[in-house]
């Protein structure tokens, strides 16, 4: 292990490595699909670098077994130009993970995250810094008991170094999203989602933790079944606070144009040698509107460079898919009678869709 | 797409609708094959406000639009401006536009119904094409505007949203309720699709529709929608071929001895081709679901193949041009031609080995077996038809022509393309490769017999080799052996005399000897309706057979190409 990694293994201390358990349960992880995930996307400011990370915790693989949870890493670095560099699904993270949602109160304090690929890079070494409050828990049931809760808070700030093959790029500054997961799952019952967050580049003056004036999250779970599990919701924070949720009825979605195959790279590498079926036609444009009395938004997203993750199905022969989208995103709206408009760098993901998902 | 005429010069109205049978001809022709099957044997006649006619009419299943009127229309239609405009402008309902008089239709009944339904079918699927949205936009700028209020523009709207004192996004972001315009409307009707990225190898032809993923209530997932039958060609076809050129200049080397070898492996496969075989391997790949990128070097490996036989294959016919150009061993000598081609065969092992980093052992392992089935029946139909000419035979069959033909031409032009772009999706299952072989063999022969005719009547401009070229090597083709099938006694004499004379002592007139008694005894026309008769077989076998394949662009790509040979003009 690196020096810079702490000493304990995250296997070890797995039950623990996730941090407390927040507004969710206290059990322990006993079912083979249930998982526990810290979830982390950046962007720099700038719109240079991106970055997406997952920890994630699987429990034993039959029912109530000692057996330790099983644990899954990986990192993605994406660099303007350059596109996704990534690990496999064994990159190696300092201990404990950082989580606002296990250092609830450290605002204006910054903490460690540390994740790299066992071969050295795409490597990250930053100091995190939540500057707002995550939301309420959210839900979404489907498929008989299989389940999905969250939790997301928006921007993150992270300060630090980036390695993008081979090369460190020293000191960025970043903003971003972290979500906090806990479910019980199988993904071909998961069907699919959309995903995604921006924040508004502007420093905020009249906020004390560096909150962006405004930032924004939309999901959109899309189960196979039952008919009526599918659910979109979009949140908006203002200045470190969410201030409005936008529920399922209020909100549309649409989309156009799908990805060039040839222009989405899979990751992790080793996926490209494999069988894995064939990626789904991933939409280019992505906007999403919403209304709720006076208040509204709507986002318009436009793909610049995609990732498909390829992750391998604990039920199944067939992996699920993940893509990541980086690209421009513009915002505007109206909440409590302010309005708002900002046009910056968002990642978006579509999951599901490849035959066998 | 080089055996089709630039339509005559029409003005107004009339060239409108030339010009979109034109280039839906060449780039769509499954959209022409199904309006032909609509318009059978009807003669159309167009009258339009601006004073310019045009005529509609099928010869078998071509559609030709033209701007000279023949008489005797079966249907005749009248066209005021008005009326005209409102059948491009998907945004107004013409029954809410129409004035008495702007609209007269005059025929029987079930044929008018069937020009209506070909007019429908023109609009409907002509219409996603988005090089055919161009050519009908710019005829809408020219003519004037009808209606009473212009749409609401972007910039309009941006405007507007300024004089709210809300700071505007770079895309006029504003709010839904103020213009009532929910996600999907946004993107369709005040941002349309972005079209400066760089186009996919195979996709994008088409008109983006906009679909709803969420409306509040009820879900669709973002993976499942509808199918699009149809790709613009032309489109796929420059852009596949360019690529494959690029991976071809790629892959020779440039080192010495240039002037003596690797100069000419360079030029040669640069001269113009149709782009078929790139194409129909690339948008394979694509349609099982593959990336196009993935199956460039199969396509360069296939191409690299195809020059190396020709320059022998020129040898060994003794041609004298090929793409409008001299012969490689007419300009090099035979010696260096030979090397040429050996040198041409060896790069392409290379370009299919070089698969192995990104495809796979697999995939590499498949794409080698199929290369050497492909080359084993090229080089054995050669041998059958070298045969037939040493040997002074002419097989009196049509299938035996349908064999060698099959095994010379048919693999490596168009089902092996297509079973190597499967493996290059990751498909090696044999019953699912099989399923490209009877379709394409039959579109394969067809193309080849067209290939012939068009040697015997087309431009020698447009075909690239020298007239009459096929006569005097003495190729066994459908017309001659229906020619020495249906000719007398004395007749099949004379000609079996010329055809046992070695290319070097055959003159031109020896050749027009033998096309005027083709002309004589029917085999030209025979051969065309046989060409049509197979093109027919094949495009009904593609639907049949490949049923598995789902509805995409990308098989709307081989769609059209199988549909190509249907449509062709000769």
């Amino acid at each position: 292990m690196p020096a810079y990694l702490k000493s304990e293994t995250s296997v070890a201390r797995a039950r623990f490595a996730l941090g407390p358990q927040g507004p969710f349960p206290e059990c322990r992880l006993s079912r083979d699909l249930e998982r526990r995930w810290l979830h982390y996307a950046l962007l720099s400011r700038d719109g240079e670098f991106g970055l997406v990370a997952n920890v994630a915790l699987l429990g034993p693989p039959e029912e109530n077994s000692s057996a330790r949870p099983r644990m899954t890493s990986i990192l993605l670095v994406y660099r303007r130009g350059a596109g996704w560099k990534s690990s496999q699904f064994n990159a190696e993270t300092s201990v404990p993970q950082w989580s606002a949602f296990r250092q609830p109160h450290s605002f204006n304090s910054e903490s460690e995250l540390r994740i790299r690929s066992t071969r050295g890079h795409p490597a990250v070494n930053l100091r995190l810094q939540r500057t707002s409050h995550p939301c309420t828990s959210q839900c979404a049931p489907f498929a008989g008991r299989h389940h999905l809760r969250w939790q997301s808070e928006t921007g993150v700030v992270a300060r630090g170094d980036w390695t993008h093959d081979g090369v460190l790029y020293p000191n960025i500054e970043a903003i971003g999203y972290h979500e906090r997961v806990r479910g019980f799952w199988g993904w071909p019952e998961m069907g699919g989602w959309v995903f995604g967050f921006a924040n508004d580049p502007a420093l905020d003056p009249s906020s004390e933790t560096s909150a962006p004036p405004t930032a924004i999250v939309f999901t959109l779970i899309q189960p196979d079944e039952p008919a009526d599990a599918a659910t979109g919701s979009v949140m908006l924070w203002r200045s470190g606070r969410l201030r409005r949720h936008f529920p399922r009825r209020c909100v549309t979605v649409s989309v156009r144009g799908s990805l060039d195959r040839d222009r989405v790279c899979h990751v992790p590498d080793l996926s490209n040698l494999f069988g894995v079926p064939a990626m789904a036609p991933v939409p280019r444009r992505l906007v999403i509107s919403a209304n709720m009395g006076p208040d509204w938004t709507m986002v318009d997203f436009s793909c610049d460079a995609a990732a498909r993750v390829v992750i391998p199905s604990e039920t199944g022969i067939k992996p699920y898919s993940v893509h990541e989208l980086i690209g421009a995103v513009s915002v505007a709206g109206s909440v409590s009678g302010r309005t708002f408009a900002f046009d910056t760098y968002g990642i978006v993901e579509f999951a599901g869709g490849a035959g066998g998902d | 797409m080089n055996s089709l005429a630039a339509p005559v010069a029409t003005e107004g109205t009339a060239r409108l609708l030339v010009e979109t049978v034109y280039e839906l001809s060449r780039r769509a022709p499954a959209i022409i094959a199904a309006a032909a099957r609509e318009m059978a044997g009807i003669r159309l006649c167009l009258h339009f406000g601006d004073g310019t006619h045009a005529e509609l009419r099928t010869e078998n299943s071509c559609l030709i639009a033209s701007g000279e009127l023949s008489g005797n229309p079966h249907v005749e239609c009248y066209f005021d401006d008005r009326a005209m405009r409102l059948l491009f402008d998907l945004e107004r309902r013409p029954v809410d536009q129409l004035f008495e008089g702007s609209l007269d239709v005059r025929g029987e009944r079930s044929t008018v119904l069937a020009v209506w339904r070909t007019f429908q079918l023109l609009a409907q699927r002509a219409s996603g094409l988005r090089s055919i949205q161009i050519l009908w936009r710019e005829y809408r700028d020219r003519t004037p505007e009808y209606w009473d209020g212009k749409p609401e523009t972007a910039a309009g709207a941006a405007a507007g949203a300024s004089a709210n004192g809300l700071r505007l996004t770079r895309n006029g972001l504003q709010r839904p309720s103020d213009t009532g315009w929910a996600a999907l409307d946004y993107l369709d009707h005040r941002h349309p699709e972005q079209t400066d990225r760089l186009p996919a190898l195979v996709g994008g032809t088409l008109i983006a529709k906009s679909r709803l993923l969420w409306d509040g209530r009820k879900s669709a997932q973002w993976w499942k929608f509808d199918a699009a039958s149809d790709s613009d060609l032309m489109e796929t076809m420059l852009l596949c071929k360019a690529r494959v050129r690029d991976e071809i200049a790629a892959i020779i080397p440039q080192r010495e001895p240039k002037a003596d070898l690797y100069d000419l492996m360079h030029v040669y496969p640069q001269r113009e081709g149709k782009g078929l075989r790139p194409t129909l391997t690339i948008a394979t790949c694509c349609a099982l679901g593959g990336r196009g990128e993935d199956a460039v070097r199969a396509a360069a490996a296939i191409e690299l193949f195809h020059n190396g036989f020709l320059v022998h294959d020129d040898i060994a016919d003794g041609s004298t041009h090929r793409r409008n150009e001299a012969t490689l061993h007419r300009a090099h000598g035979i010696g260096l031609a030979v090397n040429t081609g050996d040198a041409l065969n060896l790069m392409a092992v290379d370009a299919v080995l070089s698969n192995l980093p990104t495809l796979g052992l697999g995939r590499t392992l498949g794409l080698i077996h199929e290369i050497m089935h492909m080359c084993r029946e090229t080089v054995e139909g050669q041998a059958i038809e070298l045969g037939w000419i040493r040997n002074g035979t002419v097989p009196r069959r049509d299938e035996d022509y349908f064999h060698m033909s099959t095994k010379k031409t048919g693999w490596y032009t168009c089902i092996s393309p297509c079973r190597l772009g499967a493996v290059c999706a990751g498909e090696t299952n044999p019953e699912i490769l099989d399923r490209f072989n009877e379709a394409f063999r039959l579109i394969g022969i067809a193309f080849q017999i067209q290939d012939d005719v068009l040697n015997l009547v087309g431009e020698a401009a447009l075909y690239g080799k020298e007239p009459l070229g096929d006569l005097l090597e003495g190729k066994r083709t459908v017309m001659l052996i229906h020619l020495f099938r249906d000719a007398d006694p004395i007749s099949r004499g004379r000609l079996d005399e010329i055809c046992r004379l070695p290319r070097t002592d055959k003159t031109q007139e020896d050749a027009e000897e033998l096309l005027d008694a083709m002309r004589q005894f029917g085999s030209i026309d025979y051969a065309i309706a046989l060409s049509n008769h197979l093109a027919h077989e094949g495009v009904r076998r593609f639907e049949e057979d490949l049923a598995f394949i789902p509805e995409t662009e990308s098989k709307g790509v081989l769609r059209q190409i199988a549909n190509y040979v249907t449509t062709r003009q000769l």
